[in-house]
């Protein structure tokens, strides 16, 4: 009976938990339908505004063209071969107009549809200037345009995008932009709630927006430091009128270039109002900026091609194609970055079940399923290419990307500064080996820190082959032998008898350096010297190379479209705490040809002095330059759209991006130097 | 009972408060330097997966940007006393010689550097001083650099709300003539001997803020310290993560559900089941079936979950040639699960939280089972179970009404660290089927070493062991007649 009693009392509590959780999804079902039906308002309201430039006839007719601009019917190629006949030695041209008309001929209206899924890591704020993390850099670059477009095949060809010309001053210190007329700022989604009735709409883009952010960027409330050293040297930013900005620098230096045209706007109409709509006052717009409203309602707009719809922190975020864009987007009418899915093979089996539409592989995923044919849904190798596979349900494609990774040496230690031991390590270490058979051929080797298909990359550099004959050679002309016959090394230094025994540093986030180290020690054994493995967490690695506490460590340098040697390489920096020049290194040579790239603006001459620099770096050795690294590329391969198809993940625009997409070309924003 | 029950609170005081100052003591010690969390800041750039360096310059505005980022956290306070009322010039030159000399470590230098920037408003009368020195003129430099950072205060946009407007434009002025009489190159810069003047006047004229009156230095010594930062923080819930850019317990509060309702079901399934383990393995003890059950048991121990977890995700959840899978592959729930009828709903969960609470559970069953096997076979071998038979009892009415109580309360002191490994153990499987809860969040939290968030965390984690430990000491005395009788 009693047994009976506590039956149903438990039948009872379970179906009053039932009551209560079904009343409390009623209430987020509400809310849901609610935001949908705000969403659906907005929709309609752009429908509105945009239906003048729905027709891609209409685009080309709104906006002029700038004089040599490609006719409609020329093709892409011989676009840019009168691209080449005109501009594309890459000297800035005093005096003119130094910018190439705005590219158009790789849109087209046909394919625009679908879906796109992709990875994004944690998210953050949406503030664009104090949050300098990947994800907030990659929303903005999708929502914004800068003032200039910098080709990722040839980052020396500038292109207009916001600004229609740029004119540089003879001594190379005054940049005078005009802007684009009658590109409007989005209208964020928020606006359509009463309490931000406020935010005025259909607003036009102005050379003031632009000069809002230099301000902004040099105000020393707003925190955002990195940004900030690259403007010291900015002295005067000059509105004339709503269309022309005029920047200018207190010295002629070649990297106040990119830092004038790589420059995206901020909606001043709205960062410089409070919640209510009231303005805030000139003093305190730098405080507020740090943490204001607008990023605390999740919102950000700009003038770009598509759209921020929801943005969900560690959920999801959601754009919609900007059907007043004033350029060709990218072939998607929605883009949305799914944010939960973090391991590398969760990764896969979501891309593999449809939940991404595209992704990358590792290595060993590369290794086990494309090369050995695991998953049977890959394409196989283009018969044409050995670097992609296009027919299958999964195609995929070889990438480069913009890293060099390598060994570096301090040459601070007793160890390594005698060049030769720096020669004999590169002999030592089986580059070639490593890349097949550990990085599954996924990278080139590079013998210096450009891009080797770069113009500035100098080919004339003889590598150093896999030789342990001339290594043992190189280690015993610097003195170095085995003495007390314990089979490793030993040399004079100071009085004492120090062995060739020394630990690499490494961080843990990078799996395939456990087996390259490994093979590189036993290589090392072979000619008596000792090598040993020390793993690090990344925070911790930060450490290391800050306070130039190793002997040998293992990096990953970003590789700047920008050349220059300044940084990493000059002898003013080896005694800075903190500095970049981690190896210590010093040569006389080098100082003085990085301080000249640094005025020299001409193409050639720089080229020039950049191989001159590489042939020294080589000779010298301070690092063991290794290689950059390729990444694999995966998407479903929808075939062409159909109409059928239009919110069912086409993708078949991915096919023609370019090998270095908008995705790589987040790391050139605003790094370097 | 009552008392019992008081006792055991009163006592979770002291435990709780020791336990923090611990975690505190530990993060303090592994936090990053000021020069480390300006390498970081913009590395982040890249994204922290990513792992590579981007070049970068500081220049002194970004230091001022890194420093108000210090301050904000807390992490400029010395830990837990703050003697930095006394400093004297003695101090302050020993440290300047210290981060200027060449023959020394670079990590020793920029240790001393960093000390010297974060010195605060103690820093700047010692500084003054040796500035005002003709004989010291090689550290003025240095010494300037360090001046106008310690006397620079940061605004926060809390301080627009609570400041004055005349404090406010006061502190946005001295800043700004902080900045312009900075002089790096000490005596090789062109404006040297006016900026030197208008710096000591300026210390001279707000020397109120900057002195070291006894009231001052004993009044800091205990409160402007990290730990006492950290304890104002935590108790008006104010811990901010730099890193998410959210409050600590806004963020806790987003995702702690998932997990609780995860594990809670796991903890559960691995209980009933391996308690039903245990008794048949203790009844059949020395038997066939019991051998056959305990190896496999142990074999199944020996796995490693994110090995089991990574096999079953790509075994069992990845889309065969039909195009459909056995298990979803990510998440809790379905994409539209909202718009479900709740029986559905409830099963989309099951039908989610199947593979990740297997993952969770299959490797307690061992231990637990032999616990209870254990326990089980100790009473039954006892003097009263004896008396039992003898009674006549059946053997179900001995190991059930008899047997099974009393070995139940070593089960009671495992139990109460259950709630608190709610919290821990599901970092892998969260990271495994992409659920968004708290064992990712932590993960995150340490691999970007954001102490705030990790110490949120380690709060609630202690709370909960304490209430564990506090529901078992109450099963005690339910179970345990001579504790209840102690108490009575």
């Amino acid at each position: 009976m009693n047994g009976m009693k506590i039956g149903l009392l438990a039948i009872a509590v379970f179906l009053l938990f039932l009551l209560v959780l079904d009343r409390s999804r009623q209430t987020e079902q509400f809310a849901d339908l609610r935001k949908s039906i705000e969403a659906l308002n907005g929709s309609i309201q752009q429908l509105g505004q945009g239906s003048v430039r729905s027709a891609p006839a209409a685009v080309e007719s709104t906006i002029p063209h700038v004089a040599g601009a490609p006719t409609t019917g020329a093709t892409p190629a011989a676009a840019a071969a009168e691209h080449a006949d005109a501009v594309r030695d890459g000297n800035p041209k005093l005096g003119v107009n130094f910018l190439l008309p705005y590219d158009r001929s790789a849109f087209h209206p046909e394919w625009v549809s679908g879906t796109i899924y992709s990875l994004g890591a944690t998210s953050k704020s949406l503030n664009p200037l104090t949050d300098t993390s990947a994800v907030t850099a990659d929303l903005h670059s999708t929502i914004n345009s800068e003032l200039c477009y910098r080709p990722p095949a040839h980052p020396e060809q500038w292109m207009a995008a916001l600004a229609e010309s740029l004119i540089i001053s003879d001594d190379y210190k005054v940049y005078t932009f005009t802007i684009r007329k009658g590109v409007k700022w989005q209208t964020p989604s928020i606006a359509s709630k009463p309490e931000f009735a406020w935010i005025p709409k259909d607003v036009e883009l102005t050379a003031h927006d632009f000069a809002f952010v230099f301000n902004l960027i040099q105000d020393p409330d707003v925190e955002c430091p990195s940004l900030k050293s690259y403007y010291e040297d900015l002295s005067k930013i000059e509105v004339p009128d709503d269309y022309t900005l005029r920047l200018t620098w207190k010295r002629k230096v070649v990297t106040s270039l990119s830092f004038s045209m790589e420059v995206s706007p901020l909606p001043r109409h709205i960062y410089t109002r409070n919640r209510d709509g009231s303005p805030i006052p000139e003093k305190s717009i730098g405080v507020q900026f740090n943490k204001n409203w607008f990023d605390e309602e999740r919102q950000a707009i700009g003038v770009g091609a598509y759209i921020l719809e929801a943005y969900e922190p560690d959920k999801r975020i959601r754009y919609r194609r900007n059907p007043a864009y004033w350029g060709e987007g990218q072939h998607f009418e929605y883009l949305e970055d799914n944010c939960t899915i973090k391991q590398p093979d969760a990764q896969l089996v979501a891309f593999k079940n449809g939940d991404l539409t595209y992704s990358g592989l590792r290595p060993s995923q590369y290794k086990s399923e494309i090369l050995d044919r695991n998953e049977p849904r890959f394409a196989a190798f283009d018969p044409n290419n050995r670097k992609a596979g296009r027919s299958g349900e999964f195609a995929w494609e070889e990438c480069q990307t913009h890293r060099f990774s390598y060994i570096g040496w301090n040459m601070r230690s007793a160890l390594f500064k005698d060049k030769r031991v720096r020669q004999a390590m590169s002999h030592a270490f089986p580059k070639d080996r490593i890349i097949k058979d550990v990085f599954r051929s996924l990278g080139e080797p590079v013998l210096s820190d450009v891009h080797p298909t770069s113009q500035y990359y100098n080919h004339d550099l003889k590598p150093y082959a896999f030789d342990l004959a001339e290594a043992r050679r190189l280690l015993a002309e610097a003195g170095w032998s085995d003495t007390d016959g314990d089979g490793i090394l030993d040399h004079e230094d100071h009085g004492k008898r120090i062995p060739l025994r020394f630990t690499v540093k490494y961080s843990k986030d990078n799996p395939e350096w456990d087996s390259t180290l490994l093979i590189f020690r036993d290589e090392l054994r072979k000619i008596g010297v000792d090598l040993q493995l020390k793993t690090l967490e990344w925070p911790e690695m930060m450490r290391v190379y800050e306070d130039k506490d190793f002997d040998a460590v293992v990096g990953q340098w970003t590789m700047d479209w920008d050349i220059d040697y300044f940084q990493l390489w000059h002898s003013s920096q080896v005694d800075i705490p903190g500095s970049s020049n981690t190896c210590g290194f010093a040569n006389k040579r080098l100082d003085e040809l990085a301080d000249k790239l640094r005025v020299t603006f001409d193409v050639p001459e720089r080229i020039a002095i950049a191989k001159e620099c590489q042939a020294i770096l080589h000779e010298e050795q301070p690092y063991t330059f290794f290689m950059n690294p390729h990444s694999i590329f995966v998407w479903h391969d929808h075939g062409p759209p159909h109409k059928n198809f239009y919110l069912d993940g086409v993708t078949y625009g991915l096919d023609h991006l370019p090998p270095l997409t908008n995705r790589s070309m987040m790391y050139w924003h605003f790094v370097g130097n | 009972m009552l008392s019992y029950t008081i006792r055991r609170l009163l006592l979770m005081i002291p435990t709780l408060v020791g336990i923090l100052i611990i975690n505190f003591a530990i993060l303090r010690l592994q936090s990053a330097s000021l020069t480390q969390s300006m390498q970081q800041q913009v590395g982040n750039q890249e994204g922290a997966s990513a792992s590579h360096q981007v070049r970068s310059q500081a220049s002194y505005s970004a230091i001022e940007n890194h420093l108000a980022r210090f301050v904000r956290t807390g992490n400029n306070l010395p830990a837990l006393i703050n003697v930095r009322g006394w400093l004297d010039k003695d101090d302050v030159v020993a440290l300047l010689r210290q981060a200027a000399s060449p023959t020394s470590k670079p990590s020793v230098r920029s240790q001393a550097q960093s000390t010297l920037w974060l010195l605060g408003h103690f820093g700047v009368e010692p500084l003054e001083e040796v500035i005002a020195d003709d004989s010291l003129v090689d550290l003025h430099g240095q010494a300037s650099v360090a001046l106008t950072l310690d006397a620079y205060v940061p605004l926060n946009i809390e301080d627009l709300k609570y400041m004055s407007e005349q404090r406010q434009d006061d502190i946005r002025v001295r800043n700004g003539e902080l900045r312009k009489y900075r002089f790096p190159a000490g005596r090789d810069d062109p404006d040297y001997a006016e900026k030197r003047a208008k710096l000591l006047a300026l210390c001279e004229r707000d020397k109120k803020e900057f002195a070291h009156t006894s009231a001052a230095a004993w009044g800091a010594l205990l409160r402007e310290t990290g730990i006492c930062d950290f304890f104002y923080k935590l108790f008006s819930g104010n811990l901010y993560s730099e890193t998410r850019g959210d409050y600590v317990f806004h963020l806790i509060g987003d995702r702690w559900y998932v997990t609780f309702w995860l594990n809670l079901f796991s903890i559960i399934i691995a209980w009933c089941g391996s308690l039903l383990i245990g008794i048949r393995s203790a009844r059949t003890n020395g038997s066939l079936e019991e051998r056959v059950a305990t190896s496999s048991l142990f074999i199944l121990w020996s796995v490693p979950s994110f090995f089991l977890g990574t096999l079953m995700l790509h075994h069992l959840c990845t889309n065969g040639a039909d195009g459909r899978a056995w298990f979803p592959n990510r998440g809790l729930e379905s994409d539209d699960s909202l718009w479900l009828t709740t029986p559905a709903f409830l099963w989309d969960l099951f039908y989610h939280a199947c593979l990740p609470m297997t993952v969770l559970c299959y490797a307690s069953f061992t231990s637990l089972s032999r616990y209870v096997r254990g326990n089980l076979l100790e009473q039954l071998q006892s003097d009263y179970v004896r008396s039992a038979r003898a009674k006549g009892c059946n053997e179900d009415q001995v190991t059930y009404r008899h047997a099974l109580p009393n070995s139940m309360i070593t089960m009671i002191t495992l139990g109460s660290g259950l709630l608190a490994d709610l919290f821990g153990s599901s970092v892998i499987v969260e990271t495994i089927f992409s659920i968004p809860g708290l064992g990712l969040l932590l993960f995150d939290a340490a691999k970007n070493q954001d102490g705030p968030l990790i110490m949120g965390s380690t709060v609630i984690s202690v709370l909960l062991l304490l209430v564990g430990i506090l529901i078992a000491d109450l099963l005690y005395a339910v179970v345990d007649p001579r504790i209840r009788s102690k108490y009575a």
